[in-house]
């Protein structure tokens, strides 16, 4: 029961299905099965981490530099691209080429910027701890990686030659997509 | 590869950023359930993007492609905050509607990625142009999609009652976005031809050959 | 080929006249108004189907009236008291938006009553969740008075139902009549699945997921009336047999769709037991659609494989006794 409620929560909280936030992402990176998991497990480094960066920050930054928030978080991210590419060169060089490029889409997007203020906004609300903003980065990616493989399921239907050419692809993923939102939302 | 031969107003109609190139669609889809709203994300986006792009081709191309990319969602950051002020401004109330939706602009991908691909090819003078153009199609988009869905799910347009008997409240939500913003691609690809993206899924090839 | 179409033909005859009979049972409790609803959904499906088969430059052959069945199987989903203008924007949204989009009956994603369901659900709460008493006849323009909630709403908020066995049986309790009248129900079941319209493992990993989960972790004290009532209440057995068992959404191989039809069982108990959400079983097979799409994907690639296997024995076998040559140039390599 605990799992099953863990999954319903997953869902409720999903940043693609609930949000919408990260679809052009998961387009982008839906090509081929690879470049799917390793975008959304890059994506899921990035919120997870970078919840960590949003939370010390989010203590130290005075009310009266709030509008300078979304600059820090930028900065954060920043630093956390290049220490994420810098470590993946170090680390794989021979395929650094090729792998780097999964960095370069994770980064700056809306699911990892979208994460770190939809959790700065509860953390107002609710007096969330250090290891709060961390699982919730964590769950937003697990989120992710969730809405990834409800996506890899229906790849190939969506692309079918049966599916009306103007319909094919990315037309018909949303509106997979919000079926599957629309059912989520039902169990709200 | 980008072709320097297209018309820099394609971003307008033919290679629209929304329904063609996939782009910036959970605001259109959170945010884009009324008038006001989108009339209010309308103006932030256009103003935060355009300064953004004009601003982020000065950037020299010898930094290192990362680095570039970070100064890129800096500017986005920079430009936001006046952009914020003049909403509060303009628009009360609505940037608590549009919540997350209004500061994550400042990093859309026209300004961190795309615009490397779709606009820094171009000289200085086109590149504006094709900017402009993407913006008022998304503007386009964003307004008739609001407009739709207010009229049929809330049976207001613009805030005023129309008389509307029959309300599909889901149409508000985010999954009526989703599946309305769908029907409506599914629509502009079969009435624009070469409306159609050249790759639906891994998207522009420039994005991944880096 | 002509055999598959024949039998799918078969399959939609058999499909119709269970739920015509259906029908027939809800006019009985609700009067000609069910009987007009019901006529405005077949309609209206069967009018958007046309429109965007022509749309998709495909021609309507008689394959196509699924879209009667599956507008008959979200009516009997429906109150009888239903807004006949609501409904029909729930037809043209199951047969556009959940079918037609995706490729019609060629390439069946969703099943479009439950789509259809849960955007009314959705959309439309209030409307949805409201029926008349049974025996109550509401006339053909009535505005809905005096509605009541379902049997279902009573059972998941108090556990008990204050209607006997016949009753229940007979579908004498308020809730959309189609869903409760819980021996017609078992009477189709059984001639569905003995004609093999359905498929048979979805079917009873469906029902033995909801009866083992309503003994074990009962609703009620007494754990033989949570059984009784869970199988009966919510819509559990309706859609057993008509969206989860569908042999267009559900996994070909038996083993599969037993654990396809278990899981969602569980999974729709468990919400009813700590959410009281009524009907959740029609919401949880619509979100377990990947789940059914990424078995059928592993069985096609198990069939390829398998064909890719028989292929290779079968040049081997052609080799070793001399009816197949291998080319020279493939020795000169």
């Amino acid at each position: 029961m605990f799992i099953i409620s863990e999954i319903v929560a997953l869902l409720t909280t999903n940043l693609i299905l609930t949000q919408a936030l990260g679809t052009s992402t998961l387009f982008i990176a839906a090509g081929s099965r690879k470049n799917l998991l390793w975008t959304a497990v890059s994506i899921s480094v990035f919120t997870t981490i970078g919840s960590f960066g949003a939370c010390l920050l989010d203590s130290m930054l005075p009310d009266s530099l709030y509008d300078l928030k979304m600059l820090f978080y930028v900065l954060i991210i920043g630093m956390l691209y290049i220490i994420s590419l810098t470590v993946l060169y170090f680390a794989d060089r021979k395929d650094f080429g090729t792998t780097r490029k999964y960095i370069h889409v994770s980064a700056f997007n809306c699911a990892v910027m979208g994460t770190l203020f939809t959790i700065s906004e509860n953390a107002e609300a609710a007096n969330l701890t250090m290891l709060d903003y961390i699982c919730a980065g964590a769950e937003a990616g697990a989120g992710f990686i969730l809405a990834a493989f409800v996506f890899t399921a229906a790849f190939k239907s969506l692309n079918s030659e049966n599916v009306p050419s103007s319909f094919r692809g990315f037309p018909a993923a949303l509106i997979y997509l919000g079926i599957i939102s629309m059912a989520i939302y039902a169990l709200m | 590869m980008m072709n320097n031969k297209m018309p820099a107003t394609n971003g307008f109609i033919r290679k629209n950023a929304v329904l063609s190139g996939l782009m910036v669609i959970s605001p259109v889809i959170v945010c884009g359930n009324t008038v006001m709203n989108a009339l209010a994300f309308i103006y932030a986006f256009s103003a935060i993007t355009f300064l953004s792009v004009a601003a982020g081709s000065f950037v020299p191309k010898k930094i290192p492609y990362g680095l570039r990319i970070i100064i890129y969602a800096v500017l986005g950051s920079l430009a936001y905050i006046p952009v914020k002020e003049a909403a509060e401004m303009f628009f009360p109330g609505v940037i608590e509607r549009i919540g997350i939706y209004f500061m994550l602009i400042a990093v859309n991908s026209l300004i961190t990625v795309q615009s490397e691909v779709k606009f820094y090819k171009y000289k200085k003078g086109k590149m504006l142009v094709s900017v402009m153009s993407h913006i008022l199609g998304f503007d386009l988009v964003m307004l008739v999609v609001s407009a739709i869905r207010e009229l049929l799910a809330y049976g207001t347009f613009c805030g005023r009652i129309v008389d509307a008997e029959v309300l599909i409240s889901g149409l508000g939500m985010p999954f009526g976005g989703f599946i309305f913003l769908g029907l409506i691609c599914g629509i502009y690809r079969w009435i624009v031809p070469g409306g159609k993206a050249d790759e639906d899924f891994g998207g522009d090839r420039d994005v991944y050959n880096f | 080929m002509q055999n598959k179409t024949k039998s799918q033909r078969l399959i939609w005859i058999d499909i119709m006249m269970t739920l015509l009979t259906l029908a027939v049972m809800n006019f009985f409790y609700c009067g000609v108004r069910a009987i007009v609803l019901g006529l405005i959904c077949m309609a209206v499906s069967f009018v958007s189907d046309i429109i965007s088969l022509r749309l998709m430059h495909r021609r309507f052959t008689s394959d196509d009236l699924t879209c009667i069945s599956d507008s008959l199987i979200l009516y009997l989903m429906l109150p009888a008291i239903m807004d006949y203008r609501i409904a029909a924007i729930a037809c043209v949204f199951a047969t556009v938006a959940a079918k037609n989009v995706f490729g019609g009956r060629k390439n069946m994603i969703f099943s479009p009553a439950a789509a259809g369901y849960v955007f009314l659900f959705t959309s439309w709460k209030g409307n949805l969740l409201m029926y008349s008493q049974p025996h109550v006849h509401p006339d053909i323009f009535e505005r809905a008075e005096n509605l009541v909630n379902s049997a279902s709403s009573m059972f998941n908020t108090t556990g008990r139902l204050n209607y006997n066995d016949f009753e229940i049986l007979m579908g004498n309790v308020p809730g959309a009549v189609g869903t409760v009248s819980i021996l017609l129900l078992a009477v189709s079941a059984i001639i569905l699945l003995l004609r093999r319209d359905i498929s048979v493992g979805a079917f009873f990993g469906t029902i033995l997921g909801t009866a083992i989960f309503a003994f074990l972790v009962p609703v009620s004290t007494n754990p033989v009336d949570s059984l009784k009532y869970t199988l009966s209440m919510n819509m559990v057995l309706f859609s057993a047999i008509y969206i989860i068992s569908d042999k267009r959404i559900a996994p070909r191989r038996n083993y599969y769709a037993f654990f396809y039809g278990f899981f969602i069982a569980l999974f729709s108990y468990i919400l009813v037991i700590t959410t009281a959400k009524e009907n959740a079983i029609v919401i949880v097979s619509l979100l377990f659609t990947p789940v059914a799409l990424g078995f059928r994907n592993l069985e096609k690639r198990i069939d390829g494989l398998v064909k890719e296997e028989k292929q290779a024995e079968e040049l081997w076998e052609a080799i070793k006794s001399g009816e197949y040559e291998i080319p020279e140039a493939v020795y000169d390599e």
